[in-house]
């Protein structure tokens, strides 16, 4: 088994000469539960996007299974998912229509096609939602027409389905009550989870709340792009936490 | 000095300017030889002939007419999808393909679509002689090309966020892509794909008018021999097709087919796609092409066409252009201001009704009898025609709209109109206008049929040309009035991308 599942190796990135990203370098290791702070606009997003293979690095290697990402092949591809800050579910789908798209990797053509006539099956997508605390009245809803908290599970559920290695989650509890952000903070960073679903084992979560600490095991701060501390939760004090607030 | 500034509502009042000339054209035209017959013609509106001849000649031709518009209407939107789908960036980029096929693809749907389907008819006609399936392929071939551009501006719209997000799904890019564009395809279908059907019964009306079968073909008839009575229960009976075509639509909801039905009515189509390509290269090879024996004549260059005359009428084709987007932009709001209390707006919804209802060569030839040939009167009648579809949709916008602002105004003590114009007017304003800079692409391109019914234009002489079978001819007019089309758009796209 390889260790070392994502890694950056210098990595700047500049958008309009502006540069996002100053010489990262990270490691992420299979199993970690690492916590990604830092202040709006400090990079987490972009940081993110060059993880997952989104956006290319400026300058510098961004490796997955210590490839490139254009060497990937489709199962490698398949073992990484996001959950996105601004969501990017599928506009006029309805919710179960948008959690089944997670199953676009494994399954065929037809399967996709069965999905957007709204003829295919749903066991799969229904048992994520409910585990994601949705209830059954919004599944056929149209995503336009459901809250903000439940296309925030609706996100959440999508990214689950695909069973992937590691999960990259851009603030993900950010339309959450308090009850079900702790629940759907359980259910990412409880592995071994009484509802027998696959959650990743490693797990990259940016957050806002420091509340929300308790369970992840690595904690890395950035502030303008930079990294400015990469640390073990237990090392974690508050002159860091000052440090990038 | 303070500077004039305007806003789209006072843009939008602007082209009323254009009745000057108009009214002037029209006065030192006008006379009073016709206007007999123009009382039987009204009058004859109430009492429609009713016999059990002329019912089964109505609905003899009513099959044709739906025959013909629904087949047309079904392929064009079937491959107005695929095109749209071609013509747009999004699978491009999906599927990494070189970019040249898409403007090459978008090149040739520009070219076909500023070709009125009227001019295709007319040119099928003389290649193919008279044949049923002439009046379909016309219809089609500008209509696909239409509703690409729709399908492919929607598609467009998609988020290139949810590009990247499908993409880190990571599943097969077939399926990606179809999940991706399913919802602005069904979107567009819903909001647009409908209302192109009661297009093409008008369309296969007017191709009718031209002996291409249908109610149109009975229509012209009968006003040659001047049997209005005769003439108007076709009429009505063609109001009374479109509004029963859009209740049932209305009813029948698409996407509540059983999900049993469903995966059968996707085959269905896939199906009419293939069948619709066969019969299409079927009927391009084997039929006998009466006088267009070499693709060579239409590369013969006749300079000495390209005359004073020829330029004159490129001119009147854009003046016509011109004054009858100045009509459609301007009158509905002009008139709905004027008249604004609900008899008023009732009488306007009717008159707009009849004016879309009558294809604009029966009405410019109503008009010529009392009034001689000119550009004001062409002008008018294709500006009154598509001031009742504008209108249409600027009322349907208008009292669908909330009302806060028009009842605060009408609280503050200001009069009904003042109220309407600054408490929904304006609202709607922006929007109507980007709707009429569409329309005028609509308009440019119908130029053609009343040049192509003897008034004005390069129609007229189109239809001199294709008479003589003067292919070189004909390849000039159509490259005159392809110019003049993509020209049109590029201006109103740029006046849409203004104003929204």
């Amino acid at each position: 088994m390889i260790d070392i599942l994502l890694e950056l190796k210098d990595v700047n990135y500049k958008y309009k000469n502006n540069l996002i990203l100053n010489k990262i370098n990270l490691q992420i290791n299979y199993g970690e539960k690492i916590a990604l702070l830092g202040k709006s606009g400090a990079g987490k997003t972009t940081l993110i996007s060059i993880l997952n293979g989104t956006i290319n690095p400026t300058k510098g290697k961004a490796k997955f299974f210590n490839r490139d990402f254009d060497k990937l092949n489709f199962d490698q591809k398949s073992k990484l998912s996001t959950i996105w800050q601004d969501l990017r579910l599928i506009e006029d789908l309805s919710a179960e229509q948008n959690v089944n798209c997670g199953l676009l990797g494994k399954e065929g053509f037809l399967f996709a096609f069965k999905n957007l006539l709204n003829i295919g099956s749903f066991d799969k997508a229904h048992n994520y939602m409910q585990i994601c605390n949705l209830k059954k009245s919004i599944y056929s809803k149209n995503i336009r027409k459901i809250s903000g908290g439940q296309k925030q599970r609706v996100a959440i559920a999508r990214s689950l389905i695909q069973e992937s290695d590691i999960l990259l989650a851009d603030e993900p509890f950010n339309n959450l009550d308090p009850k079900l952000t702790s629940n759907i903070k359980n259910l990412l960073l409880i592995s071994k989870n009484k509802n027998k679903i696959r959650v990743p084992n490693t797990i990259l979560i940016s957050l806002h709340r420091l509340d929300l600490l308790d369970g992840f095991n690595r904690i890395i701060g950035m502030k303008n792009g930079e990294i400015l501390f990469d640390l073990d939760k237990n090392k974690l004090k508050n002159f860091h936490l000052n440090k990038i607030y | 000095m303070n500077k004039l500034k305007l806003n789209p509502a006072s843009i939008t009042f602007l082209p009323i300017l254009v009745c000057i000339p108009l009214a002037y054209e029209l006065l030192i035209n006008f006379h009073i030889g016709g206007i007999e017959i123009f009382k039987e013609f009204i009058i004859s509106a109430l009492i429609p002939k009713i016999n059990n001849e002329i019912i089964i000649t109505l609905i003899k031709r009513f099959n044709e007419t739906i025959f013909i518009a629904f087949s047309s209407w079904l392929v064009s939107i079937i491959f107005g999808i695929i095109f749209g789908i071609l013509s747009s960036d999004i699978l491009y980029k999906f599927l990494s393909l070189p970019i040249f096929l898409k403007r090459f693809i978008k090149f040739l749907l520009t070219i076909t679509r500023s070709i009125h389907e009227i001019i295709w008819g007319l040119i099928l006609i003389q290649i193919y002689g008279i044949n049923f399936s002439i009046a379909i392929i016309a219809i089609c071939i500008p209509y696909i090309a239409i509703n690409a551009k729709v399908f492919s501006e929607q598609i467009e719209n998609i988020n290139l966020k949810s590009i990247e997000s499908i993409k880190q799904i990571n599943g097969l890019k077939f399926s990606s892509l179809i999940t991706l564009l399913w919802s602005p395809v069904i979107r567009t279908f819903k909001n647009f794909g409908l209302y192109r059907l009661e297009c093409a019964i008008r369309s296969t009306t007017v191709l009718g008018l031209f002996g291409l079968g249908g109610i149109g073909t009975s229509i012209f008839l009968s006003f040659q021999t001047l049997d209005f009575k005769e003439l108007w229960t076709y009429l009505w009976g063609l109001a009374f097709v479109i509004i029963i075509s859009k209740a049932i639509f209305k009813k029948i909801n698409l996407f509540n087919i059983p999900k049993k039905f469903l995966f059968n009515f996707v085959i269905a189509l896939f199906c009419i796609s293939l069948f619709s390509i066969s019969f299409f290269v079927y009927f391009i090879f084997n039929k006998n092409t009466i006088p267009f024996n070499s693709i060579n004549n239409l590369m013969i260059s006749n300079y000495s066409f390209i005359s004073y005359d020829f330029l004159k009428l490129f001119l009147d084709t854009i003046l016509l252009s011109l004054l009858s987007t100045g009509v459609a932009v301007s009158f509905p709001p002009l008139f709905i201001l004027i008249f604004n209390n609900k008899i008023g707006i009732s009488i306007i919804r009717s008159i707009s009704f009849l004016f879309r209802l009558i294809p604009p060569p029966i009405v410019i030839l109503v008009l010529l009898m009392f009034n001689y040939p000119s550009i004001s009167l062409a002008a008018l009648t294709l500006g009154l025609h598509n001031a009742a579809i504008t209108s249409k949709l600027l009322l349907g916008n208008l009292y669908t709209q909330d009302k806060n602002e028009y009842i605060a105004m009408q609280s503050l003590g200001l009069t009904k109109r003042t109220s309407w114009l600054f408490g929904l007017f304006v609202k709607q304003a922006r929007s109507y206008l980007a709707y009429c800079a569409y329309r005028s692409d609509i308009i440019i391109r119908e130029t053609a049929i009343l040049g192509v019914i003897g008034s004005v234009g390069l129609g007229w002489q189109l239809q001199e040309s294709l008479s003589s079978f003067a292919w070189e001819e004909v390849i000039i007019i159509l490259f005159a009035y392809s110019s003049i089309a993509i020209v049109g758009e590029l201006i109103n796209g740029k006046i849409k991308s203004n104003l929204t």
